[in-house]
């Protein structure tokens, strides 16, 4: 499903400065896009207009049209229509806990037992989204009990299971260890190959540059760029709005202001690439 | 005397081990990090040290007292606590007046509360902000607020569970100067993190937990990186495939370190 944003603008309540203003995006299936930009600058509203939850939850005041596979997210008479096919990830994932599940098993089987999927049908999709999270070990634990890395893994297995044509993620790796967190960027990668629209809210600049095909930079609720990733992320624009890059990119940009001859050629974001600018090789 | 103590400490939800004999000292004024993997027992360990959980067997000493028999209130005066949520614990009406709860509590006067609060208002950019509601700032603002609240308490020893996630470059910029500050002035950090860079910036020393035990315990440039754990962070790794030495992981001294090795090479 495309995700559309048709001169948006939303306003929480109680707010006199708008979060999105006249906002327009078309999202592809198939895509990893990466929203980013200063604190503040509006992504992670993006991606609550997206799924609908705001204004429906938050209060406040939209304008414009959203769309997500063609139906309005916002519009509670489309709510059935979209069940389970919109995944959202907040950047608190123990408030997205049911409340209700005694194991991490159930926890995960509690949108599909509400979607009414057969008992064998979740006997055998669970434990699968659980392992292609790196939580197949968790499957017993109580919810509740879990270390902020375990829950966040949970509660992406949790929206896997459903197999949405959707992500919307909201700094969905900033609890994970090293390697979980490039497992989970390698994870939303395959969702978009399968065929999902990924729409990924984060600063962290390293991982989201190994998933994302696409960067849109917000900058006060607007769009500031849009384009390639690497490219968009290299350029000076980009780095003037003060959003910042990757760790390499900065370390870059910080050592050419003290040796000029770094500053031929694109800032070099990635590991590799800055090994091959110093040495050659 | 060191702020923290603990020895031999053993930990269990029910059946599950958490912390499986730990032992380590934190001298007043030292940065240490604390690393490892998902469900390490990292904020185990730090609950421990807050007495929101006593030892199953060993000790915990904090402040010059043991917690055993303390409840975390006992120790709110020596000793700040940030959460991993710590959006969770902000429930006044303004930012200034819930960073002021705790010196109020605490029962300071007025003068030196309010010269506190302000002081680390200030030092985390939340100075414009003050009047508003915390719940009317986005997501990575209220996180500071809370750490400002726990500042503003002016504590001997600091534990932060994971103080830089989701902020982005400038308010993580501010969060290393103000902890650093702190650190100058003879506070003890320990910092839950899986902020590599940012452990490097203000820890002198890191201890590696790995499945409720202490895998490593020593200066940062000597856990980080160190093979099958935690990874250096990449900055660092870039200084070191290039050939180029630099004099700690701090982000200054890889600059400099990176900058005079492409400088020379291309001499």
């Amino acid at each position: 499903m495309t995700v559309r944003f048709d001169g948006v603008s939303f306003t929480y309540p109680g707010s006199a400065v708008p979060a999105l203003r006249d906002l327009s995006l078309t999202l592809a299936a198939g895509e990893v896009t990466w929203l980013f930009g200063k604190l503040g600058a509006g992504s992670s509203t993006a991606l609550l207009v997206a799924g609908g939850f705001a204004p429906i939850l938050t209060g406040g005041e939209r304008r414009g049209s959203v769309r997500v596979g063609g139906l309005d997210p916002g519009d509670p008479a489309t709510r059935a229509a979209l069940a389970g096919r919109i995944a959202y990830v907040s950047a608190q994932p123990h408030l997205q806990l049911s409340g209700l599940a005694e194991t991490v098993f159930e926890e995960v089987a509690f949108a599909p037992a509400n979607l009414g999927w057969s008992q064998a049908r979740i006997r055998e999709a669970v434990p699968q989204a659980l392992a292609r999270i790196g939580a197949g070990h968790l499957a017993e634990r109580v919810p509740t009990e879990l270390s902020g890395g375990e829950l966040q893994r949970v509660v992406i297995a949790a929206m896997l299971v459903l197999a949405p044509e959707v992500w919307l993620l909201d700094e969905p790796a900033s609890a994970l260890d090293p390697g979980a967190r490039a497992a989970a960027y390698g994870l939303f990668r395959e969702e978009a190959r399968r065929g999902a629209a990924v729409i990924l809210a984060t600063e962290d600049a390293d991982g989201a540059l190994e998933a994302a095909d696409r960067i849109v930079v917000l900058e006060h609720g607007a769009v500031a760029q849009d384009g390639d990733p690497a490219a968009v992320l290299a350029s000076d624009a980009c780095w003037l709005l003060g959003a910042g890059s990757t760790t390499i990119g900065e370390l870059w940009r910080a050592a050419m202001d003290r040796t000029p001859a770094m500053a031929r050629g694109s800032v070099p974001l990635t590991l590799g690439a800055a090994v091959q600018r110093v040495t050659g090789r | 005397m060191n702020v923290a103590s603990v020895r031999d400490l053993h930990f269990r939800y029910g059946e599950r081990e958490a912390i499986a004999g730990a032992s380590f000292d934190v001298a007043p004024g030292e940065g240490v990090a604390l690393l490892g993997p998902n469900g390490a027992g990292k904020t185990t360990l730090l609950r421990l040290l807050m007495a929101f959980l006593h030892p199953r067997s060993g000790s915990v000493e904090v402040a010059g007292r043991s917690t055993a028999g303390l409840f975390p209130e006992d120790l709110a005066g020596a000793v700040g606590y940030l959460f991993q949520r710590p959006e969770d614990q902000l429930f006044r009406r303004t930012v200034r007046e819930d960073a002021r709860f705790g010196p109020e509590t605490l029962g300071w006067d007025a003068a030196r509360a309010d010269a506190a609060v302000d002081a680390a208002l200030h030092e985390l950019g939340l100075a414009d902000v003050a009047h508003l509601h915390p719940y009317d700032l986005p997501l990575p603002k209220r996180r500071l607020v809370a750490l400002a609240g726990v500042l503003a308490l002016e504590p001997k020893l600091l534990l932060l569970d994971e103080p830089t996630a989701i902020l982005d470059r400038s308010a993580r910029a501010l969060v290393v100067r103000a902890l650093r500050a702190r650190r100058e002035r003879g506070t003890a950090v320990i910092a839950v993190t899986h902020d590599t860079g940012f452990a490097a910036e203000l820890c002198d020393r890191a201890l590696a937990l790995e499945a409720g035990r202490v895998a490593a315990d020593g200066p940062i440039a000597g856990v980080l990186g160190r093979p099958g754990s935690v990874p250096l962070p990449a900055g660092a790794e870039l200084v070191r495939r290039v050939g180029a030495t630099a004099r700690s992981l701090r982000w200054d001294d890889l600059v400099t370190a990176l900058a005079s090795r492409c400088r020379e090479l291309r001499e």
